[in-house]
């Protein structure tokens, strides 16, 4: 059945090709190292200066980027030219996209041919675990990661009685149970809600420090019976119980006015959100202050790059790779660029550690995104992981918008998260 | 040689038995062939297209409806399980509620509007009349995400100018999204805002193509403005309304930009539980934001013979009238 249907596929866009004129190009796959690049990245990582450095460090390759658009709509590209377009040699994938390129990973260069068996060991462990197939096949390499921190107003956290400088911070807000006490002070003080949301704010960051997620080690479903994700769950709706949660959504209308005025002085911050805060709230510089999420450890967000099984050159893009994301390339490219490396040496580096920000009050974000992601658990993730955790965070903002009650949000998000995965 | 042998050649060789040179009728038979493909080489761009970007997606829709289908990964048939998973789907309903609803709450207000204006356009003492046609445009040819931005802002629930207002006034402040009711009233202001002006100048456009006089004669004879408008307005417009309803029609149940833009934290569900998903919505999260392609396309499936009923039901119901007429 299959044969046939790939038959159907390949004969339509042969005729689509034919009628409308266009040509793939022609030419076998190419083993020079300097061929041109097709390279297809998001926007907002800075591919464009990624490049520039590439240049410098191998004059006589070429490169044509291409930013596609938002991370979902690479992925959407990408999926797309998978099915029978035309492909890059190089792309960019992020990780929430991830898990269904890597459960079909024969969509892929193995980089393993390429860069030998050891090419994915520089990498932190749960970063490049995630770009690796059941298989053992490599299907991208780690280029950043988002870490995890929680940035707060302290102006306002001086307001209400609170400590204000971070070390202080972290070590009263060890554990999550901490936070909700100190959200209660907070707003007993100022009669204002201590974090932004419960789901992302909240959630998104327990539900990350377990050992275990959605999946067992060995890919069996276990998200309704694992008590790690429900105890997680649980943490966010007792953050909403206790009243301390303003409700307002990441990237709801209300969010950028909220980081300006101080409608919540807590918000989750991985290293990639920390421009969006300059940018939504110039007039707080110097106020906000980057410190340790409660817990453990955390991440949000990062990206691999890989290379499609049918790339055109993909001699020339195992080149950038190998300059790029070397730690040296991934230092070179947050000391331009400030996106967070994924190479263990990188992490490790001085440059890395040491930076810091006048606008965070020069909080050590260095060290305490570099510390979440070293202590981040590596847990495995399958093709239904997005999807589950769509469908638990939507429930918690139902939940934030009183359309579903406390005790009945566990029950109801895992009603949502087999609907979401059901066929 | 007259045009008649040109255009009817089968006929008029018939009726004439003139001998003619061998050569001269090769020539007649190669230029009437030619005359009579030309036609439809004049035509195919458009049905070469059509067929390959309307009709051969829209049949290949119907195949891949029946498999369980991961574009980059296994393709297996599964005959009409998609459809039975889907008419047992709680999402789907209610996405099918969602579309309904919006498009009657932004339609049937949009048209009247549109149709009032219009009248009030069409006044003869209306001064910079051209001001207000033009500028019933605008709307239209704003980009949507512009117009979605706003409007989100608008109806914000923490920080927005209508919850704002309710505020001067003591009263407690809504939260749109949260609810099916609100979310609907938010999709349909935008679509009401991009639509009215255009659907407003079909409407003066057609009344401008009635004689002024029929107005002043009515005048004359004492009819007030809005027996004007009900008597001689509304049934002189009647085929650019039906015209307008039956797009309506078609637009308004594919509605997709306005909800996928209304709430860009909650992805593709337009509200974290789903308040203001449309069916096309629905389509685009399975099948381009879950890979579903099977799924997807039975949900195009049933939207297309959706759309197809209820444009049947248009048409009978406007031929309807007009036999009654």
């Amino acid at each position: 059945m299959k044969k046939s249907v790939t038959a159907v596929t390949a004969a339509a866009a042969a005729i689509a090709l034919a009628l409308t004129g266009c040509s793939s190009g022609g030419g076998a796959s190419s083993d020079d190292p300097n061929a041109e690049v097709a390279f297809w990245s998001f926007t907002g990582i800075n591919a464009k200066d990624g490049v520039k450095e590439y240049l410098e460090k191998q004059p006589d390759a070429k490169v044509k980027l291409t930013e596609v658009g938002s991370t979902t709509e690479t992925a959407t590209a990408l999926t797309a030219a998978l099915a029978g377009g035309k492909v890059p040699d190089l792309v960019m994938i992020q990780n929430d996209d991830l898990p269904q390129f890597v459960a079909n990973s024969s969509n892929f260069v193995d980089l393993r041919t390429l860069g030998g068996d050891d090419v994915a060991d520089g990498y932190l462990p749960w970063a490049a675990s995630a770009a690796t197939a059941e298989d053992g096949s490599v299907v991208g390499i780690p280029t950043d990661v988002g870490g995890l921190g929680f940035a707060y107003r302290a102006d306002l956290f001086e307001q209400a009685g609170l400590p204000t400088e971070p070390d202080e911070v972290a070590a009263m807000w060890s554990d999550w149970d901490a936070f909700i006490e100190m959200g209660k002070k907070y707003t007993a003080a100022t009669g204002k809600p201590f974090v932004d949301n419960i789901e992302t704010s909240v959630f998104f960051s327990t539900v990350n420090q377990v050992s275990e997620k959605y999946y067992s080690p060995d890919g069996e479903l276990v998200y309704d019976k694992n008590p790690q994700v429900k105890d997680a769950f649980q943490v966010a709706v007792d953050t909403k119980d206790a009243g301390i949660s303003a409700g307002i959504a990441a990237w709801s209308s209300g969010w950028a006015p909220g980081r300006a005025n101080g409608a919540f002085a807590v918000t989750v911050a991985p290293s990639w959100i920390l421009s969006g805060i300059k940018t939504d709230a110039p007039d707080t510089a110097g106020n906000w202050r980057v410190t340790t999420v409660p817990g453990v450890g955390g991440n949000w967000g990062g990206s691999v790059i890989a290379i499609p099984a049918r790339a055109k050159n993909p001699e020339a893009a195992w080149q950038y790779i190998e300059t790029m994301m070397s730690a040296e390339g991934q230092e070179d490219h947050f000391k331009k660029s400030g996106t967070f490396p994924a190479a263990s040496e990188a992490v490790a580096s001085e440059a890395v550690r040491a930076y810091t920000d006048p606008f965070f009050g020069d909080s050590k974000i260095g060290e305490v995104m570099a510390t979440s992601v070293e202590k981040f658990p590596s847990f495995y993730n399958g093709p239904d992981t997005t999807p589950i955790n769509g469908a638990l965070l939507n429930t918690l903002v139902e939940l934030e918008a009183g359309n579903v009650t406390s005790d009945k949000a566990w029950t109801t998000g895992l009603e949502k998260a087999k609907e979401a995965i059901g066929d | 040689m007259s045009t008649a042998t040109a255009t009817r050649p089968r006929s008029s060789g018939k009726a004439r038995k003139a001998p003619k040179a061998p050569i001269q009728k090769a020539r007649r038979i190669q230029n009437s062939l030619a005359e009579r493909i030309a036609p439809y080489a004049y035509v195919a761009p458009f049905f070469i297209i059509f067929i390959v970007f309307g009709l051969f997606p829209l049949l290949f829709t119907f195949y891949v409806s029946l498999f369980d289908w991961n574009p980059i990964g296994e393709q297996t048939f599964v005959g009409l399980k998609n459809f039975e998973s889907l008419f047992a789907d709680g999402r789907f309903w209610n996405a099918l509620l969602n579309t309904f609803a919006i498009f009657l709450i932004s339609t049937i207000p949009q048209l009247l509007l549109a149709l009032f204006l219009a009248h009030l356009l069409n006044h003869a003492r209306l001064r910079w009349a051209n001001f207000f046609r033009m500028a019933l445009l605008v709307p239209y040819i704003t980009s949507v995400a512009a117009t979605a931005i706003v409007f989100a802002q608008i109806f914000d629930k923490n920080f927005g100018l209508i919850n704002w207002v309710l505020g001067l006034f003591g009263l407690p402040s809504i939260n749109f999204l949260a609810t099916n009711y609100g979310s609907w009233i938010l999709i349909s202001a935008m679509v009401m805002w991009r639509w009215f002006g255009y659907n407003t100048l079909l409407y003066l456009a057609g009344l401008q193509a009635l004689p002024r006089e029929m107005f002043e004669a009515a005048s004359v004879d004492g009819a007030s403005s809005w027996q004007q408008f009900r008597h001689l307005t509304i049934p002189a417009l009647r085929p650019i309304i039906i015209f307008t309803v039956i797009m309506s029609t078609i637009g308004g149940l594919q509605i997709f930009t306005e909800p996928l833009l209304a709430s860009p934290e909650s992805g593709l569900t337009c509200g974290a539980g789903r308040q203001c998903q449309t069916l096309a919505l629905f389509l685009y999260e399975q099948g381009f934001g879950q890979f579903k392609f099977g799924y997807g396309s039975a949900i195009g499936v049933v939207l297309f013979v959706i759309v197809v009923v209820v444009s049947l039901l248009n048409f009978y119901l406007s031929t309807r009238t007009r036999k009654a007429r």
